[in-house]
């Protein structure tokens, strides 16, 4: 069934660091606006929802009266939702500039009041009314249907293994077996390798940079991410690399407060509309997809998954 | 609340995990304490400079950064240990500094003139500590020394974000599995608690035991 898993992304200084050499890269080889530039200018073409959207009494009409759009997120995944580090009210990034966006489409321009959120608290941070969404590769499951909306999947990601750049003996989770695994606390690797690879013993770090760093000094066999963290790091460091294809899917949904049906329906109007402009497609190559040579994904289908 | 009994098995792997990390630095931070307190207090002045350093720096800084330090930056440098050793290793190095510091305040506790009759007596500097002030100044840190323990019990839970998985890090990941923070962080808040109970109560009791009736 449907791994019954959550999903977090936790990057420290160090992933910081490796998407700013990768954005400084791309920069330098011949991109000719600056990536904060071609967001804003993104940003210039999202819709605005018709009046006629926002019915009087909805949360939608509520969010717009004042003026902002309250967005929980991890505040330091690279490429997904990243804090910049000159300007804490700046956030950027494929989650970032989506939610960015739906602010735009509720209010009218793009006001988003973020709150940072770890795994555990996203669910509360919606039940209590903290924040109106959460924007933060927050994996679609049955189990958290029961307590918070999703609309989407949003996106499509999936675990992947990455070993030492010399390594020749492993090439897909089943080859793990027995094995040391590097995983990433409270991420679905905790969960997912122990049904994959019978016997492997799991060496949990709290940070990509940290379990890439592991897997170097050779803590480990193996270390198992989220496959565009993966891709993003192994751009800039050459020591390892993925190897096989992603061994879960992982459908990223916008957690919504529960029960809320209206908002659920007018966020995948948004969607749908984002998907069809090719708005969404235009998101993904100037973050997740700025590195690597990955072809920009197939639009999820709204409602596809057991949950959304 | 679900509680299969595989979450039972990997959470009581996890606490014993942790009580080993508990008994191993626990034994390893009573020693290096207690060296570094006779450092501290020895009539050698670079040997007292020296216990000085070593509390100062570890009082000073956070038990995390030095976790992370031990298991990430140490090896660039060509030393690289297994995890479970170092982390153990960090822990004791650490919580020693906190236990020198109590058992410093017990010497202080013993009366400057039972020093001075025992130099008067012909002691020399070792049979000084063993015979009068070590005994006396260790009977008045007994609960001191048991908060220590307690605290080195919570700092623990630090080793699972190095890569560890004891209690918390089991917890993490039964809480991966069912999605139930609120009752897999109480449970492990319990659990904590109870160990940190049961070192307060024995180290209650044994200070009863041993009290100096002064």
């Amino acid at each position: 069934m449907s791994s019954m898993t959550r999903k977090t992304k936790r990057s420290a200084a160090l992933a910081a660091a490796v998407a700013l050499t990768a954005t400084l890269g791309l920069t330098a080889c011949g991109s000719s606006d600056s990536k904060a530039g071609s967001d804003d200018a993104l940003l210039a073409q999202a819709p605005v929802a018709d009046a006629s959207a926002i019915p009087a009494g909805s949360t939608m009409a509520k969010i717009k009266a004042k003026g902002q759009l309250f967005v929980a997120t991890a505040l330091d995944a690279p490429l997904i939702s990243q804090q910049s580090i000159d300007d804490p009210t700046k956030v950027s990034g494929f989650d970032a500039e989506l939610a960015k966006m739906l602010a735009k489409y509720i209010i009218g321009s793009a006001k988003v009041k973020w709150t940072p959120s770890a795994s555990e608290t996203r669910e509360a941070l919606l039940g209590n009314g903290t924040v109106d969404t959460v924007f933060s590769t927050y994996t679609i499951t049955t189990d958290r249907a029961k307590v918070v909306d999703f609309a989407g999947p949003y996106f499509m990601s999936g675990l992947a293994v990455a070993v030492k750049a010399d390594n020749n003996s492993i090439h897909s989770v089943s080859d793990l077996a027995g094995k040391k695994v590097i995983v990433q606390t409270g991420t679905p690797s905790t969960v997912e390798v122990p049904k994959r690879a019978q016997g492997a013993s799991l060496i949990p770090f709290a940070t990509t940079p940290e379990g890439v760093k592991a897997l170097e000094q050779g803590r480990g066999d193996a270390y198992i991410q989220d496959v565009d963290l993966l891709a993003s790091m192994s751009s800039v460091d050459h020591n390892f690399k993925v190897v096989g294809a992603p061994f879960t899917q992982e459908p990223y949904g916008i957690g919504l407060k529960h029960g809320d049906d209206a908002m659920k329906k007018f966020v995948n109007d948004w969607l749908t509309q984002i998907y069809k402009s090719g708005l969404w497609a235009k998101v993904y190559k100037s973050t997740i997809g700025s590195v690597g040579e990955t072809p920009v994904p197939p639009t999820p289908v709204i409602g596809s998954v057991p949950g959304s | 609340m679900t509680i299969t009994g595989g979450d039972v098995h990997a959470l009581l792997l996890g606490l014993a995990n942790t009580l080993v990390l508990l008994g191993a630095a626990g034994v390893g931070a009573l020693i290096f304490g207690s060296l570094a307190t006779v450092a501290r207090l020895s009539p050698i002045p670079l040997l007292r400079g020296a216990g000085f350093v070593y509390v100062q720096f570890f009082i000073n800084v956070p038990l995390l950064v030095l976790l992370v330090l031990a298991v990430f930056a140490l090896p660039e440098t060509g030393l690289l240990m297994p995890l479970t050793p170092t982390v153990m290793l960090v822990l004791a190095m650490y919580q020693s500094a906190y236990v020198s510091e109590s058992l410093r305040s017990g010497v202080n506790s013993v009366p400057n003139g039972q020093v001075e009759a025992a130099r008067a007596l012909g002691f020399s500097f070792t049979q000084m500590l063993r015979h009068v002030v070590l005994p006396q100044a260790a009977r008045s840190v007994v609960q001191p020394l048991g908060n220590q323990l307690i605290a080195l019990t919570m700092n623990t839970s630090l080793a699972a974000v190095v890569g560890i998985v004891e209690l918390t890090a089991r917890i993490n990941q039964a809480d991966q599995v069912h999605g139930q923070p609120l009752a897999y962080y109480t449970l492990g808040g319990l659990i904590y608690l109870a160990i940190s109970l049961a070192l307060g109560l024995t180290t209650g009791v044994i200070e009863r035991k041993v009290a100096i009736k002064r």
